[in-house]
Formats: structure tokens, sequence, C-alpha cells
């Protein structure tokens, strides 16, 4: 293990993980994806909106609401390159599988995957986790990431 | 046209946007026999990537450079659909009696490698958001959608580097194309993944290029030729709220299938307001940003059967001599994309084929052709010319 491996594993204990992105998503209680839900129509959102964006809804009744726990995989990609910023990421670079999951609450959504590209398969049921994406100034920064079950 | 290439090589050097325009706006009114002062208005296609004054007015810069006649200029931002965007407002304007000649241009020099965000990081923009937190270049989106059609449809990696191969095959006898060798299939499978199970000669790079077109009235066309083109509508379309491809972060698992919205609801309102259907379509120029596009678009649109876009480009049918030609210009993946050209660069394919001047790659007989563009925000537009 070099220095730099160290430093990223102490970095991410809990007291040094930190959101890439403040107030979208939490792990305190379970990885949770911060967004709403209309209570008209259904329709799920992530993250937030102030008003419900389906045309066939009757009455905008926009509720904050939690998404996580499982789903299944809609599709897939890859990163074969390093995509530009502002996405950052650990050198050297790792090809990561992007999936598309529908959660089994009703929401559609796009994130990294934790397995690698060669056991990705469609239809693969998966679960919501929060793990880091890259490390920086001894903290280990986190994202929304799907694991197959 | 201006031939299409990248920055710094033999074909566009380091021409201006306007210098490109200038010169397939020259070339489209000789070939018309029009003159710029018989020219009522100009809509462009408005660049988000360069021109002279850096606010997308394009179409401005452009009457600058032929002799400021004081005519009404639209500039159209609508991503990678703007030219066909700036085809329907050119055609609606001479279609409802406000003019009699409009010149449409759209022309572009883009910036190198993939593109890139606004460079804001903000929060509030869901663009942003997907890139920091999830990491999803452009070509990943399109790699989704073709890796669920493998699924679907048990689609191969050698199927979807056949389009390719015809593509490129067409492209050696366009004069206009960026690339115009034809590839093998080894050659194209031997390419690296751009985005699994995309490869880099199955992704349109990007290009510097221009097109314009003259549209004229009825009566007016008379006087320069016996033969014109007719425009048999033109449409244009924005996504729908029950879309459910990956564009964003996150939206509601459809009930239904998952494709391009924008693009469907253009072409079906194509056909409606021509009352043009797909069985009369003689060939298709779509937007091939990837080979995906070659199979999903012509089944989305009711051209094919579902399922049954492999087989027919097997069997040679999406060649130029085909039952269902597709791109005989060679497509996006010859040309490689100048945004804003794109849907103009369509219009002048379709010309060529319906006149039958498009050489090797003629469609035998041409009489209807279709053309469609996407553009990033959900846009897309759709054209059918006749004869
Ligand atoms: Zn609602």
């Amino acid at each position: 293990m070099t220095e730099r491996d160290t430093m990223n594993e102490l970095a991410n204990t809990a007291a040094l993980r930190e959101p890439c992105v403040p107030g979208l998503f939490s792990e305190e209680e379970g990885a949770r994806l911060h967004g709403a839900r209309c209570t008209c129509c259904n329709t799920p959102y992530f993250p937030r909106v102030a008003t419900c964006r389906n045309p066939a809804c009757e009455e905008s009744k926009i509720v904050p609401c939690t998404f996580g726990g499982e789903g299944r995989l809609w599709s897939y990609s890859v990163a074969d390159f390093p995509p530009p910023l502002p996405h950052r990421y650990d050198k050297p670079f790792v090809p990561y599988a992007i999936g598309v999951v529908d959660l089994d609450s009703g929401l559609r959504v796009v994130g990294q995957m934790v397995d690698p590209v060669e056991v990705m398969r469609v239809g693969a049921r998966v679960r919501l986790v929060i793990e880091p994406i890259h490390h920086e100034d001894g903290k280990a920064f986190t994202s929304w990431k799907f694991k197959l079950l | 046209m201006h031939r299409f290439g990248k920055t710094g090589d033999a074909i566009v050097g380091e021409k201006s946007v306007t210098e490109l325009c200038r010169h397939a706006v020259d070339m489209a009114m000789k070939d018309a026999g029009v003159s710029w002062k018989q020219v009522q208005a100009v809509s462009a296609a408005s660049s988000r990537f360069s021109g002279g004054k850096g606010w997308g007015l394009n179409g401005n810069d452009i009457v600058e450079d032929l002799g400021c006649t004081g005519i009404p200029v639209y500039n159209l931002s609508a991503g990678c659909a703007a030219g066909g965007n700036a085809f329907n407002i050119g055609y609606s304007l001479v279609a409802g009696g406000i003019h009699d000649v409009v010149l449409v241009v759209g022309g572009e020099v883009m910036p190198k490698g993939m593109i890139q965000t606004s460079g804001v990081e903000d929060a509030n923009d869901p663009e942003y958001l997907r890139q920091r937190c999830v990491g999803m270049p452009g070509p990943a989106f399109w790699a989704t959608l073709a890796r669920r059609r493998m699924f679907d449809f048990g689609t191969t990696e050698e199927q979807m580097a056949k389009v390719t191969v015809k593509a490129r095959k067409c492209s050696e006898s366009n004069p206009f194309a960026r690339f115009q060798k034809a590839v093998s299939l080894d050659e194209v499978l031997a390419s690296p993944y751009v985005s699994n199970p995309l490869r880099l000669f199955e992704i349109c790079p990007v290009s510097n290029g221009a097109a314009a077109a003259v549209i004229c009235s009825k009566e007016m066309a008379r006087r320069f030729t016996s033969k014109p083109i007719t425009v048999a509508t033109s449409a244009v379309a924005t996504i729908g709220f029950d879309d459910a491809l990956p564009r964003s972060l996150a939206g509601p698992v459809p009930s239904g299938p998952s494709f391009h919205t924008e693009a469907k609801s253009a072409v079906m309102k194509a056909f409606e307001r021509s009352g043009i259907g797909p069985r009369d379509i003689s060939f298709t120029e779509l937007q091939d940003n990837t080979c995906y596009y070659e199979l999903a678009f012509p089944e989305e649109w009711g051209l094919c059967e579902p399922g049954e876009a492999e087989r027919l480009l097997e069997a040679g049918e999406t060649a130029p001599t085909g039952r269902m030609p597709i791109n005989p210009s060679g497509g996006f993946v010859s040309f490689g994309e100048a945004t804003t050209a794109m849907g103009v660069f369509q219009i002048a394919e379709l010309t060529w084929q319906l006149r039958g001047q498009a050489g090797g790659r003629q469609v035998p007989d041409a009489k209807v052709g279709l053309a469609q563009t996407n553009g990033l925000g959900g846009n897309a537009t759709a054209a059918i010319l006749k004869r």
C-alpha cells in the first residue's frame, strides 16, 4: 500500500466523508436521495422541484421525500475515458460503469456502478449506496452509486 | 456547402465560421441562380461555440459579410437541431407568405474534444450535477441506449459496426464528407471503445463545416428553374414528459417503451401535415451521432418493424440501392458534427438526391426524402422534400 492509498483509506472513515454536492443525498440513515413527489399525480422527482412538471397533472402538490433501496438495472454504459471537469476522479483513472436504474419506488436514476464493468448485466437487481467518487485534501468526496445484489 | 473538416487540417484550416458560411451561401445562391439583393430574409442556425460577435449572432455576421441590405435576420438556437429549426423558420416565412426568397444557413467551428458543460459550478444546473456526481460524458448517453437495444433485440457489436461500414462506403462518393474512405468491419471493431459498447468509429467526432439553402415561393421558383424541389413540410418538436431517456439525473419509470419522443413527434407531425407516409419515403437522412440511431429511429417512426433494422442493414436494404436507404450522404459518422450546420446539410443532400445529382451515392429514382435532427435541450426537427 502506498502512502496515498493509506490516506485514502483513512479518509473513507465517516468523519472525513463529505458529499460531493451538499444536500442532494445522505447516508446517516441508510443511502437516500433527497427528492420530492407530487401527491396529486404521484410523479417522483430528483433533485427536488418547486412545482409538478407533468402536463397531465391536475394540481401540483409537491412534498419532499427520499428515495433509496433496491431497483433493476435498465441499462448501462462505460466511461472508458475520464470525463472532463466538473467531474473529478482518483488517478490513475479506472473506467467505470454508469447505470440507469429503475428503483422499485418508481424513480429512474443514473449513477456510477460500484462493481466492475465485466460483471454488469441489464436486468440485474441493484441497491443504492453512498460511496466515495474521489479523494482530495484528505477527504473522501461521496456520491450515490449502485451495487449489484 | 463547405466540405467538413477539423481545425488546422487541409480542408478547413483556420477558417472562421463566417468564412465557412460565406462559401456555402455563395454556392447555394449560385446553384439557385439567386442574387444577394433578391434575398428577403436570413434564417441562421446560431452557433453556441463561435462567431465574430460571440453571442450566437451568426446570421448578422453573414449579412454583414455579404453586404448590409437591411433585411431581417433570425438567429436560432436549438443545439444540434438548430439547422433544422432555421430551415423550419425559413420555410414558415415563405409558406406563410411573409417573404418570397429566404436564405437558410448553418455553420460551425467546433471546440476540440468532448463538448463540455457551461463550466459554471451551479448546483441548480442538472447537467453540472450529472457530471459532478456521476460523470457521464455525452457518448455514455448513447451507449446506454445501444446497450439496451442489445438486451431488447439481441443486437451484436458486429451489427452496430456494420452501420459504420455502410456509412463510410457511401462517403467515398461524397465530396463534402470529412472522411471519404471506406472502412472494413475489422477496422471498426479494432477502434477503441469511447463508451462501451460504442467505439470510436461508431461515434461522430466534432467537425467544422457549413451548409446553406435558398427557399422561395412556388411563383418565384418558376423564374429560376423548371424543375424545383418542393418542401412538402417542415416540423419542429420538443421532448415529451413521458420520454424516460436518461438525459438528466432522474425521472419517472415509464409505463411503456423509452425512446426519443422529440424525434418521433417531429417526424409524425411531418407525416401528418404532408399526407406523406413512411412507405412513401424514398430515403432518409437522420441524425446518426452514433450507429445506434440508424437502427432505432427507422423502427420508431414506422419505416420498418421493431427489431427488423439489423436484418435490413445486413441485407443491404439501408444502402442507397436498398429498399429503405438511410443516410446515403454518409451521415454524421462520415461528416462529423458541425452542430448548427447539420440540419441544413441534410437539406442540401435531399436536394441533390431528388435532382439525381448524388453520383456514386445516388438513391435510384429518389422521389421523396425525409430529414431529421435532434438537439440538446430536447429539440428535434423533421422535413420532407419531394421532386
Ligand atoms: Zn403532479
